[in-house]
């Protein structure tokens, strides 16, 4: 009995003074992932990564919009989005105070993205960042200055667009041909 | 090769049907369904083996008929010096059975094996299949108001969203309570619900005055349902996630196991460097838990000064946790393949100086609960284990090497790194839950010496392996883990598309619970905190008692502040009217 009272003398106060001084994380803590919204692109890594469905990427009712929504709530902190992202728009922070006051919806964090159309079908299908970072990608993928006029055109037709015109074009017995 | 003995010896007592290898060390022998009750008998007392889990599974869409799997890990009875299995000849055996769908019906193996005994109950729960003889056959895993048709685990039952309608709280059917005969007994209920117990399960205990002559329990009322959650929509990457949550403080071991379960079931082998790194995360949780584990012995008995202390360590192992995963629980790293998380010199550097404050305080402060008389007498001789009691339910853990059993799943079963690591299995005679909170001790320090190791011997390899594996349907393996708790099984079931067919979870304390009640008789109803504390599932508190007159047969319910305002003033006693 005393001896635990001598340790306690010994090691005295080991109380952090938390809340009223910051606390100090690890270096490479898992806290809430910061969303940066000029790096994103859209392209939705994150979104398929998540093992707990806490990013969603979709497009709005309307689909007017393609929003990237994270609910904090949802999120386990395993940080694959920070792994997958091309851009680093999304990386984990060293946050780790998520009480929300009530109000659940302020656990959840939106990005609002320009949608690319279908330049066959007029169609949304992506972001237009996606597609803009996909071009700039290939231009400095050393192609040629024809092919890369080409890729132009190619990488904003969706997705069901180009299927179609393959599948028509076989059917129509023309070749396609990559220079 | 390993286990042809035990499939040979098998096979002059019963019939076998067919013999499949899982894995170097897992086979499964298909026996007919009459001389199942035999088959489990002879292989669990006359060849020393132990029941590592039952594995009920619906497999009509293979082969047209339900299975049974009671996996038995054979290693010895370990009843008595010698009484074990030579170290390179323990091994694994399923013994399986199928049952037709049309009469749902299997012999019982509980009477001969006492050890079955939840699984055989679960079986029905949640597959329908009746356990012909067995000697208790309540609901265990479902609540009373289940609807009675509807077996969940089925393939065809229902889907994993549906939620069968509530019936109204006085509605509820029951649970009948095993009671014991005989007059002025009393019963006393714990739980369900208390805030600071981490699960809720309720115990009702039969005292005379105030000794406890016998004790029933009532749990599972967090059944979460992640074995069908996992097999509808989960692949293997999200599988390891979800498995991390099934316990709070041993969730690293559930998802290696799990992951590893995958893993056996292809024959993956993981780089030498992620095995290293998954055994020190394991033993850091194993430093949290047990330190926890004795903090809250002390608790109980009201020893606060010491908890305190016990927790102020506690704090060191979150710190290492949280510097080699990053997260103050180990959570999130282990992926199907390797790890996603390697550590740095300096973090090693780093964790080895945490690890030299955490070895030098504890035993600093156990040095000092041990000398604190009042702490010793609360703890022995309380809510003993008896070594056969032991040998017949299978428990696993510190709770079976408190009662002189030396079992561990590190040193049976050596998995990963463990084949490298020389350690002691800590076993202490006496069965009593200073017995059980000293292995804990015991453990720490091996703990403290095995994360060393590791990070002495570790290799510089990769931490993970290409994922390019091809699952194949219809395979299925074994996975364990000595969580803190005890061994953790795992079985998986692969099945097309990359997700899983079944996967039976099996966390320790699952093991250890049917012998609790063996642990009661005889102890104070103050003593019943602690005896379920030191089995380390959760413990409640009486913060509200029914009290039963039963030859009056009235009964009253005291709130809290009944009590606390009774014991106060003394006046206005609320046994008054009973009386």
């Amino acid at each position: 009995m005393m001896k635990l009272l001598d340790i306690s003398k010994k090691y005295g106060e080991i109380t952090h003074k938390y809340p009223f001084e910051p606390y100090k994380v690890a270096e490479n803590f898992r806290g809430k992932p910061a969303y940066i919204y000029d790096l994103c692109i859209g392209c939705a890594a994150c979104g398929v990564a998540c093992p707990s469905n806490a990013i969603t990427v979709q497009l709005n009712e309307n689909k007017s919009k393609l929003i990237w929504e994270f609910d904090c709530g949802r999120c386990i902190f395993c940080g694959r989005c920070d792994e997958v992202c091309p851009t680093g728009a999304i990386k984990l922070s060293e946050e780790f105070e998520l009480a929300v006051k009530f109000d659940k919806s302020a656990m959840i964090q939106r990005g609002e993205l320009e949608v690319q159309c279908c330049s066959e079908c007029g169609k949304p299908f992506s972001a237009k960042r996606l597609v803009k970072y996909s071009l700039e990608c290939l231009s400095k993928a050393n192609l040629g200055e024809k092919r890369l006029e080409e890729a132009k055109s190619y990488v904003s037709v969706c997705p069901t667009c180009k299927k179609t015109a393959t599948v028509a074009n076989f059917t129509a017995g023309k070749e396609m041909v990559i220079e | 090769m390993k286990c042809d003995k035990f499939i040979e010896a098998l096979g002059q007592r019963v019939k076998i049907l067919e013999v499949t290898r899982q894995y170097e060390d897992q086979v499964t022998a298909l026996v007919e369904l009459n001389d199942l009750p035999e088959a489990v008998r002879f292989l669990y007392y006359d060849m020393g083996g132990y029941l590592s889990t039952m594995i009920p599974n619906d497999e009509r869409s293979i082969n047209k008929h339900y299975a049974l799997y009671y996996a038995l890990s054979m290693e010895g009875g370990k009843m008595f010096e010698g009484d074990e299995i030579a170290q390179d000849e323990k091994c694994f055996v399923t013994v399986k059975v199928l049952i037709s769908p049309e009469s749902l019906v299997f012999p019982s193996v509980t009477p001969l094996v006492p050890a079955c005994v939840w699984y055989e109950r679960e079986a029905y729960d949640m597959f329908g299949l009746i356990a012909e003889g067995l000697p208790d056959k309540r609901r265990l895993v479902l609540s009373d108001d289940w609807p009675d048709n509807l077996f969940p685990l089925r393939k065809d039952a229902m889907d994993y969203r549906y939620r069968p309608d509530m019936k109204e709280h006085y509605m509820e059917p029951e649970y009948d309570f095993l009671r014991p005969e005989g007059s002025g007994i009393i019963d006393v209920p714990l739980g369900p619900l208390h805030i600071t117990a981490d699960e809720p399960g309720h115990f009702r205990l039969y005292c005379d005055g105030d000794t406890i002559i016998d004790a029933d329990y009532r749990l599972f009322y967090q059944h979460r349902g992640m074995e069908k959650l996992a097999e509808n929509r989960m692949n293997y990457d999200q599988m390891g996630y979800l498995a991390e949550r099934v316990c709070g403080i041993c969730g690293y071991a559930h998802a290696i196991a799990c992951i590893e379960a995958a893993e056996k079931a292809i024959n993956l082998e993981i780089p030498a460097r992620a095995q290293a790194i998954r055994i020190v995360c394991s033993e850091i949780e194993r430093l949290h838990s047990h330190l926890l584990n004795i903090g809250l012995a002390c608790e109980v008995t009201g020893n606060y000064n010491a908890f305190m202390h016990i927790f102020r360590i506690r704090e060191y192992s979150m710190k290492l946790a949280e510097l080699v995963t990053g997260g103050r629980k180990t959570y999130g790293n282990v992926v199907m393949g390797g790890l996603r998380r390697d550590m740095t010199g300096h973090e090693i550097k780093e964790s080895l100086r945490i690890l030299h404050i955490i070895e030098t305080q504890v035993e600093e402060v156990w040095d000092a609960v041990m000398d604190d008389q009042r702490q010793m007498k609360r703890w022995k001789g309380v809510g003993i284990l008896d070594k056969q009691v032991a040998r017949d339910f299978s428990p696993v853990g510190p709770n079976i090497r408190g009662s002189g059993i030396k079992r561990d799943t590190r040193y049976d079963h050596p998995y990963d790194f463990f084949k490298q690591v020389k350690f002691d299995v800590a076993v202490v005679e006496g069965g009593d839950v200073f017995a059980r909170e000293m292995v804990r001790y015991m453990e720490l320090k091996s703990s403290v010496s095995i994360i060393r190791q590791c990070f002495e011997l570790m290799p510089q390899t990769a931490i993970i392996v290409d994922p390019k594996f091809h699952v194949k349907p219809e395979n299925y393996s074994l996975a364990y883990v000595e969580a803190p708790r005890g061994e953790n099984v795992h079985w998986i079931m692969q099945g097309s598309a990359q997700k899983v067919y079944r996967w039976r979870c099996r966390a320790a304390t699952y093991n250890n619970w049917p012998s609790l009640r063996f642990q009661f008789r005889g102890n104070t109803i103050a003593d019943a905190a602690l005896i379920v504390c030191s089995l380390d599932p959760c413990y409640s508190c009486t913060e509200r008692v029914t009290v039963v007159d039963v030859r009056s047969k009235k009964s009253k319910i005291l709130t809290h502040n009944d009590l606390k305002a009774f014991s106060q003033t003394l006046k206005n006693s609320p046994m008054k009217d009973l009386k």
